[in-house]
């Protein structure tokens, strides 16, 4: 199962419309962190 | 020509107030209507949950507990107070006086906040369109809306057989109001607002008799819990009667003849007031225009979908008025995520994590599912409970009644429930609610650190010994 989204990386990740399977967690286990969902968004932002 | 707005909130309760800030706060031109009239005859923000609902009945849990206190519980710790007077109506005062503070701080909020206070009722209209008659007298005015948000709340359902009179006779409102303690106290329904009301006469010194339709005690609680919490409510002296249907009442002058029927047969007992605490139904009554097409429930709730849509569009529904579990933070928490989808903005309300309270003694709070749901649902589930007879802090404050429970998923460990019975775990609770939300497992909870001596130490003990491994007890 994928790992638990913490409230405020569900809100990012929806309002952003971003697959979490496509974000790298540097959380336990691989969780996503609300950082980890902001970089993912600038590097997207960038490239 | 109509007034316009970008939201027009119907009804100012934890609800609605709520979501009215929000709005405000994300730049919407937003109106509030409320018809609300408080004790002293003048309009009030805050609906029941500060007027007639959470806010009075804890000022006043509060204050019976201090006096029960210090009455029966100081004196084993060497305080001994000689002529110790119970004043009630000077205890109302104090209830009236943290509401009134409370709901002119929402009046501040709302000035502050530039929302528009519309003293009076609403009404749905079609398109969009709400007509507002102001308390005050005046034509009725049209005001246009993007958005309009109901949140009407709830009121107290009435019982045929015990017609509420005002007297002797009353709804949870009217046994916030008491002048004197009832020499005998009988309560419709054994649920949070029974016990809580119960509790507050009972420490007073009344004999508080509860009848209760349902045969299990407090159902939607896990039922370890519910047990526990049946044991300390009847050695406390509420009298509690399961499986008692009323079937009729008879008020003479200053008494009240209660029948009932329970598996043994029929039953007549005698108090000096009666409280029917039996529920609370959806308030829509004059909110829906004839032509107007909002769909409501066969129980009278607004119907909504997952992010609280009518079948109207722009019209929107939060709280109690909507069904879900009638409570003030639920409401809240709709309102504030219906005002971020106005905005724009995506939301979203867990309603895997509604922390539920019952503001007893000792305290009952739960999140998540019980043992019985998830037994019902055949979830593999492994429990952790530790008592707070157990913890130093406990102890310190000769508060030791009462346990937490953990269930995790056997074999993701991940937490599914948390229920606690015992002091102070209204606050405690929220450590349960902040790990689910996080998706913890009982190992995380395991592994944070609680600071010594603390309640919170009880929680921390529970997800030790879901693993079976807690340090204060022998296995």
């Amino acid at each position: 199962a994928a790992p638990p989204l913490s409230p405020a990386v569900r809100r990012l990740v929806e309002e952003h419309g971003l697959d979490p399977s496509q974000i790298q967690g540097s959380g336990k286990g691989g969780r996503i962190l609300k950082e980890d969902v902001l970089r993912h968004i600038e590097a997207a932002k960038a490239a | 020509m109509a007034d316009s707005y970008d939201v027009v909130v119907i009804g100012a309760g934890p609800g609605g107030y709520v979501a009215a800030i929000r709005c405000a706060q994300l730049g919407l031109r937003t109106a509030c209507i409320d018809k609300w009239i408080n004790k002293q005859g003048e309009p009030a923000l805050g609906g029941t949950c500060l007027n007639v609902g959470c806010i009075p009945s804890k000022a006043l849990l509060d204050t019976s507990e201090r006096y029960h206190e210090l009455l029966h519980g100081l004196p084993a710790r060497g305080i001994r107070a000689a002529d110790v007077e119970l004043d009630v109506p000077a205890m109302i005062a104090h209830k009236d006086q943290v509401v009134r503070d409370l709901t002119n701080g929402i009046k501040m909020l709302f000035k502050a906040n530039g929302i528009h206070w519309l003293q009076g009722s609403g009404r749905l209209l079609d398109n969009r369109r709400v007509e507002f008659t102001p308390l005050a007298g005046g034509a009725p005015q049209v005001l246009e809306a993007d958005n309009i948000i109901l949140a009407t709340g709830s009121v107290p359902i009435e019982l045929a057989a015990a017609p509420v009179d005002g007297e002797l006779i009353v709804d949870s409102t009217g046994a916030l109001e008491f002048t004197e303690v009832p020499g005998r106290l009988g309560i419709i329904g054994a649920g949070v607002i029974g016990l809580e009301l119960g509790s507050v006469w009972r420490r007073l010194g009344a004999e508080v008799v509860l009848l209760e339709a349902q045969d299990t005690f407090l159902y939607a609680a896990d039922q370890q819990i519910a047990r526990e919490a049946l044991k300390h409510f009847k050695r406390q002296g509420l009298e509690i009667h399961l499986g008692a249907c009323v079937t009729a009442t008879k008020a003479h002058k200053k008494t009240v003849t209660v029948s009932y029927r329970d598996a043994e047969g029929d039953h007549e007992i005698k108090v000096d007031r009666l409280v029917v605490a039996v529920g609370r139904r959806p308030y829509t009554d004059g909110l829906i225009a004839p032509e107007c097409e909002l769909l409501l429930d066969e129980s009278g709730f607004i119907h909504v979908d997952e992010e609280n849509r009518t079948n109207l569009p722009g019209v929107w529904a939060v709280g109690d008025v909507c069904g879900g579990p009638m409570l003030a933070h639920k409401g809240s928490e709709e309102g504030i995520a219906v005002a971020e989808r106005i905005a724009g903005m995506h939301a979203h309300v867990n309603r895997e994590t509604i922390p539920m309270v019952i503001y007893t003694q000792p305290e009952i709070a739960w999140v998540g599912r019980t043992e019985e749901k998830l037994k019902a649902a055949g979830v593999p589930y492994r429990a952790g409970t530790f008592p707070f007879a157990a913890n130093g802090r406990a102890r310190a404050m000769a508060q030791t009644a009462g346990m937490v429970k953990i269930l995790a998923h056997a074999e993701t460990d991940r937490v599914l429930g948390v229920h606690m019975i015992g002091p102070m775990v209204s606050e405690l609770i929220h450590e349960a609610v902040v790990a689910m939300e996080f998706g913890a497992s009982s190992e995380d909870l395991a592994r944070t650190i609680h600071a010594h001596p603390a309640l919170a130490e009880v929680v921390h003990e529970a997800a030790l010994a879901v693993d079976g491994r807690a340090i204060h007890r022998a296995r």
